[in-house]
């Protein structure tokens, strides 16, 4: 009972600080805070591969990618098209795309699957560029319309002059996508992916079908990369390769699961938040800015493989032998 | 009686080594059968070949009178076989709830379900909680495979195999590397849990062999020597010959 509570008013005070972040914070940081929840929830929609059903690819951008070519290139040709169909059309993209590549990617794990995507992402960033006529090159896909979110009948609210309803409805969405994830864990179907991380050949041998459980992880985690995708793009107003295709999108990711801890559903967003925070303040002293994250980077792998979170867990252990457990214990 | 499991002249070979020639074997439904003989006389390949790890170079594989030759794993699992696994093949970071879990929900056809969350099905639980209570691991309920004894380890990977409820259980010497006091209890457990259940196990400690198996077959070379009741077994002469030598038993 005084936990529900507890949990009862600690959502509400989370709310109550994501609704007031715009009118206290200003402009800046409620954009950096906009970035940081966009890259927080592409971290968990990659974390539902690596972290839970031990699939690591180096190209998650594709997914990410494809929902912003798919909203802006909906918003750009198809004239009077709403915010929400445009944003599903994004979200629909990256389906379509991962339903494509379902076939082959199922029947592999460990190197091969990650070295086929970071393939895949590479010929998409080269397709990008190449495909001057769709895409727009390297110049990418700009100042394309963002029309109001309207419920018909009810409201209209204007997206493109302003941030602050820009800022709500991401936070909606994303806010939406990280606790439909984070259920998703929840239920017999995120139990199986957790086996399969484990030992897949055991899976088989209980009935379950480990290629049909992998596409349907490896779909709905493409279809969260696409959302994160096609916010970034509406967000910026400009879908480009490098943004939203390049390798530094693919990477991103690893990094903030690396640095937040593989083996939790938070981890990768406390990663994304040190990641940015450090990089913010890092910024403001050199501009050799990838430097120094790097060599930050080498000295997390090194000495806290866990990341945050398994570092807290150990000392957890050590301080609290009795409290152990939860979903997704640490890597060995 | 019916046969609930019969091979047709299985031949095996892994490209070019051939470790099968023209198995017939025939079990009876209900019968506890024991597969023995010597290292590489091909018993945990005839295992991996009934399972659907690999599909035999000929010869057929009838189950329930059913033609199961090269299906996989997960299909032969859904109609009613269960294995475990001489090397323990457990999910070793996951809890002995959540491992036992997994069988039961499989046992349910509960496969895709992403509207529900698990640890609010009780009756899953509760069956869970049950095997647990029978295998003597509730104690343990919480702890990772990983964190069990090497005795409590094999019971979970034993009953992996058994929660699903499989009318065929194969045992790939589930006694390996326990010791007199674990061994006796694994045997007292795999009677216990296979009740009314064919099983058909693969052994090297002759003293769980004799006290468990109903009957005997002993392969040696890729071939079957004999087939009978351990009594006839003990007195086979190719058997004491090829295997059992002047072994006491």
């Amino acid at each position: 009972m005084m936990n529900r509570w507890l949990r009862l008013s600690g959502m509400v005070a989370l709310l109550a600080v994501l609704a007031t972040i715009p009118a206290v914070f200003g402009p800046y940081y409620t954009n950096l805070f906009v970035t940081f929840a966009i890259f927080a929830v592409f971290s968990v929609s990659l974390n539902l591969l690596l972290g839970y059903t031990g699939l690591f690819s180096f190209g998650h951008a594709i997914f990410f990618g494809a929902g912003g070519y798919g909203t802006a290139l909906a918003l750009k040709h198809i004239s009077g098209i709403g915010l929400l169909p445009a944003f599903g059309a994004g979200v629909l993209a990256a389906v379509v795309l991962a339903l494509l590549l379902c076939p082959i990617v199922v029947r592999l794990s460990g190197n091969a699957f990650a070295m086929l995507h970071l393939a895949f992402a590479q010929v998409m960033y080269v397709l990008a560029l190449k495909l001057r006529g769709i895409t727009g090159g390297e110049d990418g896909i700009g100042n394309f319309p963002i029309p109001p979110l309207t419920i018909p009948g009810v409201a209209s609210f204007p997206m493109k002059d302003s941030p602050q309803n820009f800022y709500y409805f991401a936070i909606v969405i994303l806010g939406l996508s990280l606790w439909l994830m984070w259920f998703f864990t929840k239920t017999p179907f995120g139990q199986i992916q957790l086996a399969i991380r484990e030992n897949a050949k055991r899976v088989d041998y209980l009935g379950f079908r480990v290629s049909q459980s992998k596409a349907v992880i490896y779909v709905v985690s493409a279809a969260f990369a696409g959302v994160t995708g096609s916010i970034y793009g509406m967000f910026h107003n400009l879908v480009s390769a490098d943004g939203s295709l390049g390798a530094g999108v693919s990477f991103a990711p690893i990094i903030n699961i690396m640095i937040g801890g593989i083996g939790s559903f938070l981890g990768p967003v406390l990663g994304t938040a040190i990641f940015q925070i450090f990089e913010e303040l890092i910024s403001r002293f050199t501009d050799k800015v990838e430097l120094v994250m790097g060599l930050t980077l080498v000295l997390i792998i090194m000495f806290a493989p866990m990341g945050v979170l398994g570092v807290a867990r150990t000392l957890k252990q050590k301080w609290f032998p009795a409290a152990t457990g939860g979903d997704a214990p640490p890597k060995k | 009686m019916m046969n609930i499991l019969e091979t047709k002249d299985l031949f095996h070979d892994f490209s070019g080594l051939k470790v099968l020639f023209g198995v017939n074997l025939q079990i009876k439904e209900g019968e506890r059968h024991a597969i023995i003989g010597p290292n590489g006389a091909g018993k945990t390949t005839l295992f991996n070949i009934i399972t659907g790890t690999y599909t035999p170079s000929a010869g057929q594989i009838f189950f329930k009178g059913r033609d199961i030759t090269g299906m996989q794993p997960f299909e032969l699992s859904r109609i009613g076989m269960g294995r475990s696994f001489q090397i323990t093949s457990t999910f070793t970071r996951l809890t002995a709830f959540q491992n036992i879990r997994l069988a039961v929900l499989s046992k349910r056809g509960i496969r895709f379900n992403l509207l529900r969350r698990v640890d609010r099905m009780h009756d899953i639980t509760q069956e869970t909680e049950a095997v647990l209570e029978r295998i003597n691991l509730m104690a343990e309920r919480d702890r990772p495979a990983s964190a069990l004894s090497y005795g409590k380890h094999r019971a979970l990977e034993i009953s992996l195999a058994l929660a699903g409820n499989p009318e065929l259980v194969l045992l790939d010497e589930f006694a390996a590397g326990m010791s007199r006091d674990e061994t006796h209890n694994a045997v007292a457990l795999v009677r216990r849990l296979t009740e009314g259940k064919t099983v058909l196990i693969i052994e090297h400690d002759m003293d769980v062999v004799f006290s468990l198996a109903d009957r005997i077959t002993v392969l040696h070379h890729g071939q079957i020597l004999a087939t009978g009741t351990p009594a006839e077994i003990r007195q086979n002469q190719a058997v004491k010959d090829a295997y059992l030598g002047d072994l006491e038993v």
